[in-house]
């Protein structure tokens, strides 16, 4: 019997934890982004909104670096915390649990996130880079050459890299999926360290810094770059905000774009003085981090390209299951107007949403 | 009657921790969806139940559990096959069992996930790989089991079998080896767990091998996909073959062995 009441008093409190919880979810909604967990609360006395921003590593998050190392965030009042994470899964998850505002990463785990009903857009493009896939075996022309035991390395699947792998797949063997058995999910430095030992890969589909060390080898060639499976250039990255931070902190929104806008617009007029600042975080000399800077392909916009070409293919491809009806599904309203939307067939900015 | 009546309170024991799993399972389900977490990192239970499902129908799981037993089997095997080897060595001369000893100080305590790197720039990214971190991984707490098992026969036993006439092979087969049962097969236990970490590890940081790869593999991949009932499913599975390797086979050697021969306090 009172074992019977023990077990009861448990139950008991147990559901009641599950009350409080739901109660105290609706209640954190309401009171909406400002605060997130009440750790992070800021104190009464700092006036800055506080932005937890989840960025990664590596050439592409040097606007990130920049505006980090300048303080541009807290010349827009914003109170920046710093995350860093190793993939844009990562990042994807330390959005949706509510450990950041807003997020980086390439469009493909974006659109991933959207499908599962993620409640967030895209803010503001972020960089088009050259992405390739580098080999070190001599005999392979395009992706016809590859065996069936050849490991094709990338970051991860559903990565960019990923996606077009299974693009130019379709397009050279009329199958996206050709590949999905030769894939290994490993990260940069990994991948490019066993693609020059030759252990285990023979390609590696890649990014900058990684992509121009691999070329600078002997042996290494391109096999195809992002061009040519996307078929246009495209934002290798998007800057992600949750419909929490953007509909609770309208100004905070605003502000994060424009110190993103900042940041880029600094580096493309100082690129020297960009790359001399970098050059410790890359651990490379400022004329290499200059020479990559500037590398060909190169090019820090905050213009969006690409989201919808992903997104159709993807779909087709069966990575998602829903494709955006149009562009304000999965952006803010400050993408959406600088996209607009040409009466009588789209312009060319429209355009650049596609593949071609 | 014994027989049955112990097999009774068995079946009750078992019933008893399946309602307890079962309530854990409701709770969870009610903790999904009272909605604190977000459901898209913690599906409740009933999502999970319906992509274990959904998986199984469609085949993946089976595939991707054959592919992880293989190499837990053949990681196993060469673990059990060099430890058999190192113990006979070291039973042999006073000075190898000394360096098998520091050897073991030295190895057992580093997870087999810790020489992934090196194993990586040595064998390559491959299965290969991966049956090399399982065999590290169970081979020291085999050795460890091994070793300490047959220093612990009585020496008095050693002698009885001596003047029974027991020689060589005969004399550990019917002598040393039960003697030292209680702790092989506890060293098994742990080989085994330890297997199943390593590979499940292994494949996370490998990513897929050889064109297949295991639950390891699956579970990451459905995670990057963000589709995370199916992360879960990948969990349950691994569970559940922990649950029955553990139930059917670790139980029914120690009943077999030494429980017949009462070697246990239970």
């Amino acid at each position: 019997m009172r074992r019977l009441l023990g077990v009861v008093v448990c139950a008991a409190f147990l559901l009641s934890w599950l009350g409080l919880a739901a109660a105290g979810g609706s209640v954190s909604a309401g009171s909406a982004g400002a605060s997130g967990p009440p750790q992070t609360q800021a104190p009464a006395q700092a006036r800055e909104q506080e932005i937890r921003i989840a960025g990664q590593f590596g050439l592409v998050y040097a606007p990130l670096m920049i505006a980090q190392k300048n303080k541009i965030f807290e010349k827009y009042g914003l109170k920046p915390i710093w995350r860093e994470y190793g993939s844009g899964a990562a990042v994807r998850e330390a959005l949706v649990s509510g450990e950041v505002d807003v997020g980086f990463m390439g469009i493909p785990p974006f659109l991933i996130g959207w499908d599962k009903g993620c409640p967030w857009k895209a803010a503001i493009g972020f960089c088009v880079v050259p992405v390739g896939l580098v080999t070190n075996n001599p005999s392979i022309k395009s992706l016809k050459d590859f065996r069936p035991t050849d490991k094709i390395a990338v970051p991860s699947p559903g990565s960019v890299q990923h996606i077009l792998l299974a693009m130019q797949a379709e397009k050279e063997l009329g199958s996206a999926t050709a590949f999905e058995k030769n894939i290994v999910a490993m990260p940069h430095p990994d991948a490019a360290a066993a693609l020059l030992s030759k252990k285990g890969i023979v390609a590696h589909f890649t990014t900058p810094p990684y992509m121009f060390e691999e070329l600078n080898q002997p042996g290494m060639h391109l096999v195809v770059d992002d061009v040519a499976c996307f078929g246009l250039p495209f934002s290798f990255n998007v800057g992600v905000a949750t419909t929490r931070f953007h509909d609770g902190n309208p100004v905070a929104y605003a502000c994060f774009v424009m110190a993103i806008s900042e940041a880029m617009a600094w580096i493309n007029v100082n690129k020297k003085e960009a790359a001399a600042l970098l050059a410790p975080e890359f651990g490379l000399t400022p004329e290499k981090t200059y020479l990559y800077l500037t590398w060909p392909g190169m090019d820090y916009t905050t213009a969006p390209y690409g989201l919808m070409g992903f997104a159709d293919f993807m779909r087709e491809a069966g990575y998602i299951k829903n494709v955006p009806r149009s562009i304000d599904d999965i952006a803010w309203e400050n993408l959406v107007a600088f996209i607009g939307d040409r009466a009588g067939g789209p312009s060319p900015i429209q355009q650049l949403q596609f593949r071609r | 009657m014994v027989c049955s009546r112990r097999f009774f309170t068995k079946s009750a024991r078992t019933i008893r921790q399946a309602l307890f799993v079962a309530a854990l399972a409701g709770l969870w389900e009610l903790a999904a969806r009272a909605g604190r977490l977000p459901a898209l990192l913690f599906p409740p239970f009933s999502d999970v139940a319906v992509a274990l499902a959904a998986e199984t129908a469609s085949g993946e799981i089976l595939g991707r559990l054959t592919f992880s037993l293989a190499m837990v089997g053949a990681g196993l095997c060469l673990a059990t096959l060099s430890a058999v080897i190192v113990t006979a060595a070291s039973m042999s001369a006073q000075i190898v069992s000394e360096w098998v000893q520091a050897l073991m100080a030295i190895l057992h305590p580093l997870p087999g996930i810790a020489i992934l790197p090196v194993v990586i720039l040595w064998l390559g990214t491959g299965n290969t790989s991966i049956v090399a971190v399982i065999w590290f991984s169970a081979m020291w707490p085999l050795v460890a089991n091994l070793h300490t098992g047959l220093r612990s026969v009585p020496a008095t036993q050693i002698e009885v079998g001596r003047n029974l006439g027991l020689r060589g092979a005969r004399l550990v087969a019917h002598v040393l080896i039960p003697g030292a049962f209680p702790h092989i097969l506890s060293g098994m236990r742990v080989a085994w767990a330890r297997a199943w970490q390593a590979l499940v590890a292994a494949e996370m940081v490998f990513g897929a091998s050889g064109g297949e790869g295991g639950l390891g593999w699956f579970i990451y991949k459905r995670r990057f996909f963000m589709e995370i009932p199916g992360v879960f499913a990948g969990m349950v599975v691994i569970v559940l073959v922990g649950i029955v390797v553990e139930r059917v086979v670790f139980e029914s050697v120690e009943a077999r062995t030494v429980r017949r021969w009462g070697m246990t306090a239970e």
